[in-house]
């Protein structure tokens, strides 16, 4: 106590040295004062708290300041007050400068204990001596009472008589400080603000710290332990600005970008419809085949329709001709389901054939694999190769007109006359006749002890000589057809001298002797092996001869002027079918049982081989262009070569189901034929272009019918007719018939 | 009548005809209009009209008879026809008779040794027949043949009259397969027994190849011919030895021990065109020679210059030839199918032929136009068959099917009978044909 009369003394001396004013007026606004001082030791230790750890110092320096405060007790807030006060009368004493400063220091440190006090209650309500203590309540509620509130000893502080405006207007007119008061509202009574405070106002609204002595810049005392310490500095987490981003994830960003950029990453997805699921569609859709599984949906049974129905309409019902129609139908296309009609659903009877549709199920399920078949949706008919219509083909062979009728056994050869009025035929009967081709007359029959194997006619219509082909010898005949002086030239031709010495050298013998015939009126040709084939070269001159048992001289070619036979010079392979001369150049094809071969007779070596692939080859022609060559084999195929395109055959034609026996080239038309055992000949279209770019055309025309078949033997040999489109066939049943377009 | 006896349903069906004829008057009828039903075909009318007939003249014997409405002739029932044409049966339909051409008689077959290859009746009093004996026959009626003429040596392919005005006695030509060409003269009033054999007067040779056909001018003097060579030659037929080339026959004489003279004759001109054996020939008028070839064309020549005026081509072999028709004009054609074409070479602009008649089934062998009627054929074909045709009809009239084998010629003869000659060694005659 005693020391707050001692400051109070010091007040008042200071106080008597500022002005009277001032003196007053910190009566009046002890309270009001208390409120503010509040407030500004509230700002100070807000900033306390986080950057001024020196600010206690004073205090703990100051022990007699920390004594004096444990004694301060009830009256407190009085000291305060005044010393507050004194605080203030000091700031606006300022200027003194000469005992200022150790007043400054002693006040400073006195303020400072007080702040310390202060702060020591933590609540700023307990220091604060309000005369009023209804605490915070609104005070509305006390509007219409007498009194505002209670004070400390629970006596109702009454409210003061309120003053009406014009009388308080009038007085704050009158009064200079009016502008300084305030009115408290909680307390009903007037404050005014008192220097000090002002100058602690104007300090916060400058930014400045509130007391004028705080020092900001105090020298910095480390209260911290160094060494020692158990736990890290600060527990804080790394600071952002610490951080390092990677470089190798703003690479892969780079890239990723780069990629967007680029369009390869996709970023914007469409949005997923959403997807339905269709009832009755058909399962094998995309989705499944999506997944690239071989899911195979099992087959969506019929929907019930309207003949289904227990009552279906008339038209649904099939009329009894239809379902005796139903009986002449295969079984698997007979509808399986014939719509009755019945009175009401009463009536309808059991399902007659469940078993046995359960039955049918199981064994469907039983014996069909569920494999994906694969199915080309192809129409078959766009797969045929674009040919051209038969009719724009015409003429061709169609149909039968005339017969030769005369011979008694299997007709195996038959020729034509260059001219085409004539056609020889050879037989088993071992006659050769020749027939007029216009009328089917016989006009000749030669009768041979042998059958006869091959005819056929000297190409040169002027000599019209044939060449027949007994066992093992071949006849030149004299037809006698010709006038006058070809008689004449064919005699001299076929006269022959001396039959004793045939050849000047002695191995030739051997192979062929010449004879002259006289009762064939000829000449005849003595083979050592049987001959099978006679071909005429197309000057009419020479002629070939094949052997087949022959071995290597197998292939003879005569001379007939000069009555010369010679073997050929090449080494045949093979066993010798037949040889054809080329229609234009010389060169000869010999066809062994595998293969042709296509000799050049002028440089003796070989041409070409064309490999077949057969496996026994019967017949051999030559196209009158030369290029080309169709082979019949006895498998019934036939085998068209283009000479110059490769030694493969071009075409393959499987056509007849029995062996080929003879196949044939038109000489003007673009027609070829095979015959076969099969009792049929073919006639097909065989265009060959004068453009070598283009390939022959092959379009098949015709199946001729018409001969019987006789020991198993049908069609043995067929020839065109040289100038018009007419096919001759000489069958096993010993008739020769013409086709006729 | 029996029209009396029909009831209503069938009275809705009648037509009222009127039947008009061009016969004599013993052949006609009333031209009133009559109702007649409509479903009576040929038979119906028939036995109407000669029942009309029989009405006027009571001893008449009943005869077929065909009709023509609008020029064509009713070959099925009389409402089918007129649907067919669509003829209306409303007004009063004219109905055109005549007398059914068919062959009423069938004579006895004159047989010979070998296929008849030719026939000719051009000539009323006999037919001309050529043999794959190599012989040519002259026959005055059916079985009786009063000459044979030899000499040929092989097939004779063609056998032809010749009209000569002026000469005594008859001549006639024969093309054979020898190459020659052979004309023979003979008086056809002698009536003996025994055949005679007579020898050719004169031998035509040229041709390279076997003569096909043979025709003669309608004067006579000349003869064209055609042949295997695929030429026409034409040479003269008349027997005084100017022309001819007297070494040669002196030479033929010595060779041939002949017991007459015989001249041989040279081609007076050649006809080159045809590339194929020429298979028929006709000269119908002074100036024009018609030829047919295999090489599927007719040509018409020019006789004057040898010259080849027109064309027709067929796609088809051609084996015979003839022309004919409304005014000698229309060119009849069979060959090597079951199809006889007629063609009208007046029309312009079209080779396609007017009339094509195929009721054969094989190759058709010859045809011939009747001569006096424009509207008659007679063909033959391979199958065995003689038919008569109609233009008016496409339907044969008659189908004679006397042969067994091959017919391979037929002919008109005395203009009421057809002759045709086979393969089976027959000259069949069919008489009592009714044309006109």
């Amino acid at each position: 106590m005693k020391i707050k009369e001692e400051k109070k003394k010091r007040q008042s001396v200071r106080n008597s040295k500022s002005e009277e004013v001032e003196e007053e007026q910190h009566s009046i606004t002890e309270q009001n004062k208390l409120k503010l001082k509040q407030k500004q030791k509230q700002l100070p230790s807000h900033s306390d708290s986080d950057s001024d750890p020196d600010y206690g110092s004073p205090y703990v320096s100051d022990s007699e300041d920390f004594s004096e405060d444990g004694d301060f007790g009830g009256s407190l807030s009085e000291s305060e007050a005044g010393e507050s006060g004194s605080s203030g009368d000091e700031g606006v004493v300022d200027s003194e400068v000469d005992d200022g400063l150790h007043n400054d220091q002693e006040n400073q440190s006195n303020s400072s204990e007080s702040h310390q006090g202060v702060e020591e209650s933590d609540s700023s309500e307990d220091e604060v001596a309000p005369r009023n203590t209804v605490g915070d309540v609104p005070l509305v509620w006390y509007k219409d009472e007498e009194h505002i509130g209670y004070d400390l000893k629970g006596k109702k502080i009454k409210k003061r008589t309120r003053k009406d405006k014009v009388e308080s207007f009038l007085e704050s007119a009158d009064d200079a400080k009016n502008w300084l008061k305030v009115y408290d509202e909680y307390n009903d009574e007037e404050v005014e603000v008192t220097k000090k405070e002002l100058k602690l106002i104007n300090r916060l609204l400058k930014g400045k710290a509130p007391h004028s002595d705080f020092d900001p810049y105090a020298p910095y005392v480390d209260w911290f332990k160094w060494d020692d310490a158990k736990h890290p500095l600060s527990n804080a987490p790394e600071p952002k600005r610490r951080f390092i981003p990677s470089k190798w994830e703003s690479k892969k960003v780079v890239k990723l970008v780069r990629a967007i950029r680029m369009g390869l990453i996709k970023r914007d997805k469409p949005k997923e419809e959403q997807q339905f699921y269709h009832l009755w569609g058909d399962d094998s859709s995309s989705t499944e085949k999506a997944n690239n599984l071989s899911f195979i949906p099992a087959p969506k049974s019929k929907l019930p329709g309207h003949e289904e129905s227990y009552n279906p309409s008339l038209e649904y019902i099939p009329t009894q001709e239809e379902i005796n129609s139903y009986q002449l139908m295969f079984e698997e296309d007979r509808p399986k389901f014939i719509p009755r009609r019945y009175t009401s659903l009463r009536s309808i009877p059991a399902y007659e054939n469940a078993v046995k549709d359960v039955f049918e199920r199981c064994l469907d399920l039983y014996l069909c694999p569920r494999v994906r078949k694969k199915r080309i949706n192809i129409d078959p008919e766009s797969l045929k190769p674009k040919l051209p219509s038969r009719r724009d083909l015409k003429p061709y062979p169609v149909t039968c007109y005339l017969e030769y009728k005369g011979h008694t056994d299997a007709v195996v050869s038959i020729s034509i006359e260059a001219s085409g009025q004539w056609l020889a035929s050879g037989s088993l009967d071992g006659t050769v006749r020749i027939w007029e081709v216009e009328t089917g007359r016989c006009l000749r029959v030669w009768e041979f002890e042998e059958a006869v194997k091959f005819v056929a006619w000297n190409p040169l219509r002027e000599i019209p000589i044939v060449a027949v082909s007994v066992g093992q010898e071949v006849f030149i005949l004299n037809t006698g057809l010709g006038d006058e002086e070809e008689q004449k030239k064919i005699k001299e031709l076929l006269h022959f001298e001396t039959p004793v010495a045939p050849d000047d050298s002695g191995d030739k013998v051997s192979i062929a002797s010449w004879h002259q015939d006289d009762k064939h009126g000829g000449i005849r040709l003595r083979h050592f092996k049987t001959v099978s084939s006679v071909e005429w070269h197309r000057k009419g001159d020479y002629f070939s001869t094949v052997m087949p048992a022959g071995e290597s001289r197998a292939v003879l070619i005569h001379q007939l002027s000069k009555k010369h036979t010679q073997r050929i010079p090449f080494k045949l392979r093979g066993l010798p079918v037949s040889s054809v001369f080329h229609p234009t150049k010389k060169i000869f094809f010999i066809s062994t049982k595998k293969n042709v071969r296509a000799y050049d007779l002028q440089k003796q070596k070989l041409i070409k081989k064309l490999e077949t692939g057969l496996r026994e080859i019967s017949s051999i022609s030559v196209h009158p262009g030369g290029d080309n060559i169709i082979v019949g084999s006895r498998e019934g195929k036939l085998c068209w070569f283009d000479m110059d395109l490769s030694s493969k055959p071009y075409r393959i034609l499987k056509c007849h189901p029995k062996d080929i026996t003879n196949v044939a080239f038109h000489r003007s038309y673009p027609l070829f034929a095979s015959c076969s055992d099969d009792c049929t000949a073919y006639v097909f279209h065989g265009m060959v272009y004068s453009d070598l770019n283009q390939n022959p055309l092959i379009v098949p025309l015709e199946i001729l019918r018409g001969h019987t078949s006789s020991n198993g033997r049908g069609v043995m040999d067929c020839k065109f007719h040289p100038r018009q489109p007419w096919l001759f066939t000489a069958g096993a049943d010993s008739v020769i018939k013409l086709y006729c377009h | 009548m029996d029209i009396d006896g029909v009831n209503e349903e069938e009275n809705s069906r009648r037509v009222q005809v009127r039947f008009v004829t061009k016969l004599k008057p013993p052949l006609t009828v009333p031209p009133l209009p009559i109702a007649i039903p409509s479903n009576l075909t040929r038979l119906g009318l028939s036995t109407l009209v000669n029942n009309l007939i029989q009405n006027g003249n009571h001893d008449w014997n009943t005869q077929p008879f065909d009709f023509l409405i609008d020029g064509e002739l009713v070959r099925m029932s009389l409402d089918k026809f007129l649907l067919a044409k669509s003829i209306s049966a409303e007004k009063i339909l004219e109905i055109e008779y005549i007398k059914a051409v068919a062959p009423r008689k069938e004579e006895e077959p004159s047989l010979h040794d070998d296929w008849v290859s030719s026939v000719d009746g051009s000539d009323p009093r006999f037919i001309v027949t050529g043999c794959y004996d190599s012989l040519a026959r002259v026959w005055k009626a059916a079985g009786e043949c009063t000459h044979i003429l030899e000499g040929h040596s092989d097939v004779i392919a063609s056998v032809g009259v010749i009209n000569r005005k002026g000469v005594e006695g008859i001549t006639v030509a024969t093309a054979s397969k020898d190459r020659t060409l052979r004309l023979w003269k003979f008086d056809i009033e002698d009536s003996i027994n025994n055949p005679i054999r007579i020898r050719a007067f004169k031998i035509l040779r040229g041709h390279t190849k076997s003569v096909q056909c043979v025709a003669a001018q309608n004067t006579g003097d000349m003869v064209c011919s055609g042949s295997w060579d695929s030429t026409i030659k034409l040479w003269q037929t008349n027997d005084s030895q100017s022309d001819g080339d007297l070494v040669s026959i002196k030479k033929r004489k010595g060779n041939d021990q002949a017991d007459e003279s015989q001249l041989e004759g040279e081609a007076v001109s050649t006809l080159v065109g045809h590339t194929q054996c020429v298979s028929s020939v006709v000269w119908p008028q002074q100036e024009t020679i018609y030829s047919a070839s295999w090489d599927h064309s007719v040509r018409l020549w020019d006789a004057e210059t040898g010259k080849n005026s027109s064309d027709i081509f067929c796609t088809k072999v051609l084996n015979c030839l003839d022309v004919g028709g409304e005014s000698s004009a229309l060119i009849a054609a069979g060959g090597s199918d079951p199809i006889l074409r007629i063609w009208d070479p007046r029309k312009p602009g079209t080779s396609a032929p007017v009339f094509q008649f195929s009721s054969h089934t094989s190759w058709i062998s010859a045809c011939k136009w009747h001569e006096k009627s424009w509207f008659h054929l007679v063909s033959s074909s391979y199958d065995g068959k003689v038919m008569l045709w109609d233009l008016r009809t496409a339907w044969p009239l008659a189908v004679i099917e006397s042969h067994k084998d091959k017919v391979l010629c037929a002919d008109w003869w005395k203009g009421d009978s057809v002759i045709s000659g086979g393969a089976d060694s027959k000259l069949c005659i069919s008489s009592g044909i009714s044309v006109l």
